[in-house]
């Protein structure tokens, strides 16, 4: 399998990696990085959210990413959003709304979050129906994850 | 994921010549193309990543022409004031394709050479009137995008060939513009069917050019011949949009599928056109006087 040389920034840190040109951006955190706070639901279909990531700022599914098109790219997973061991605002506000169950699909979710709160730091209930619509949650905790984003849009508001 | 041969060129000269290999199939967002790949539907043996290639991102007007780039994101449709001051339907149908995620890497390019019946971006693009670039390395032609299709995946599309971009003009005048979708929830939902209408008035108040699109509801997008035949110079009225929502069946051949029975989908495609039909007629009517 051919392979091709990629350089990536993954939350604040440059790797260079050599990889087979048929892995995707999924498959580098995962397997290369050991990032599994991105998980995988659908196998690879872009329908679930689980692999959300924020790339270049935008909320997208990693597994829809080749390798290639990571190239030269800037990523955040869910283990660069806590800073020096604090979690992050939204980390906190799916804690403190119980948006959590089993919790497969919560890096995913809080990712697509901060991506909506980044552009849109006052979303209604709408645009986060909206900003989530792309995230399935098999233990149904929807409701909770609206809660959870305006609770976090508050404690990002007075931090 | 299966093994594949990758291009990833920079240029158009490069993107051409990735083209010519044999087995060649062009890949940008990767929405539709890599699940595909993952179920072995694709018959490519070579992925050309067209994402790289510089100058195919970009939404203009120039010279009374507003042209889009293949590589132009569902997101970027949505974001583009001049979509939205002028093509509203367009970014409204963008914004009606998957999600969040979906909408930052999907393209204008991949929505249109993908030729799913349901795309969502086809209907409206077809109620503008808009055309398709094509090039390849010994010419670029232009295709009305109604000619673009031959069938359910299939295009004009020749090897060695890909889609540059698309035109239309601005709507201008007493016009009204809309789109419609109906899917199974709002979210990552194919739509069951969609429709896009484009109506001008003349001065007296009558439909002086009308376009009326369809999609999920034929082996490809398409319009509606026997529709607009009926609305030209006629004076709107509910009566007129029930019968030529009547007559628009004339043109569609729904299928039986996961998401609809042809049946259902002859009753939405009624529904969906009357709503459009009024409300571009609304739209037009405010902008008569």
């Amino acid at each position: 399998m051919k392979q091709i040389k990629i350089s990536l920034n993954v939350n604040g840190r440059d790797y260079f990696i050599e990889t087979a040109v048929n892995r995707t951006l999924l498959d580098i955190l995962r397997e290369d990085l050991k990032l599994t706070g991105v998980k995988d639901a659908c196998g690879g279909e872009g329908e679930c959210g689980a692999c959300t990531v924020v790339l270049n700022g935008e909320a997208v599914n990693s597994c829809l990413v080749l390798a290639g098109q990571a190239n030269g790219q800037r990523v955040l997973t869910i283990e660069g959003l806590a800073l020096d061991g604090e979690l992050h605002p939204l980390q906190q506000a799916f804690i403190n709304a119980g948006a959590v169950q089993c919790g497969f699909c919560t890096p995913g979710a809080v990712l697509a979050a901060k991506a909506l709160l980044d552009h849109n730091p006052h979303p209604d209930d709408d645009e986060i129906r909206e900003a989530l619509s792309g995230n399935l949650c098999r233990c149904t905790g929807y409701t909770k994850m609206i809660t959870a984003v305006h609770l976090a849009e508050e404690a990002l508001q007075h931090g | 994921m299966r093994e594949f041969e990758y291009y990833q060129p920079k240029t158009n000269g490069e993107l051409l010549a990735a083209l010519a290999l044999d087995g060649a199939r062009v890949v940008a967002g990767g929405t539709d193309i890599i699940p595909r790949w993952r179920k072995e539907r694709l018959s490519a043996t070579c992925l050309v990543d067209i994402s790289a290639v510089g100058g195919l991102r970009f939404i203009r007007e120039e010279e009374g022409v507003i042209e889009i780039g293949a590589l132009s994101t569902h997101a970027d449709l949505i974001a583009s004031p001049l979509i939205q001051n002028k093509a509203p339907l367009l970014a409204q149908a963008a914004a009606s394709v998957g999600c969040t995620q979906t909408r930052q890497r999907g393209t204008l390019g991949g929505n249109l050479v993908n030729a799913s019946p349901a795309a969502d971006l086809a209907p409206a693009l077809l109620a503008l009137n808009a055309s398709a670039w094509l090039m390849s390395a010994e010419s670029e032609r232009c295709v009305p995008l109604a000619e673009f299709w031959l069938g359910p995946g299939k295009t004009v599309l020749t090897p060695g060939e890909f889609l540059r971009s698309v035109t239309f003009l601005p709507p201008q005048g007493a016009c009204g513009l809309a789109f419609a979708k109906l899917g199974k929830r709002s979210g990552m939902a194919i739509a069951v069917a969609s429709a896009a209408a484009y109506l001008v008035l003349d001065e007296r108040g009558n439909i002086h050019t009308a376009r009326l699109a369809l999609g999920s509801l034929a082996p490809m997008p398409k319009r509606s011949p026997a529709a607009e035949t009926l609305l030209t110079t006629a004076a709107y009225d509910e009566m007129l949009a029930d019968r030529a929502a009547s007559a628009a069946l004339i043109d569609i051949s729904p299928i039986d599928d996961v998401r609809a029975s042809a049946a259902y989908r002859r009753l939405a495609c009624k529904v969906l056109v009357e709503r459009v039909l009024k409300e571009a007629y609304n739209q037009a009517l405010g902008r008569l006087s």
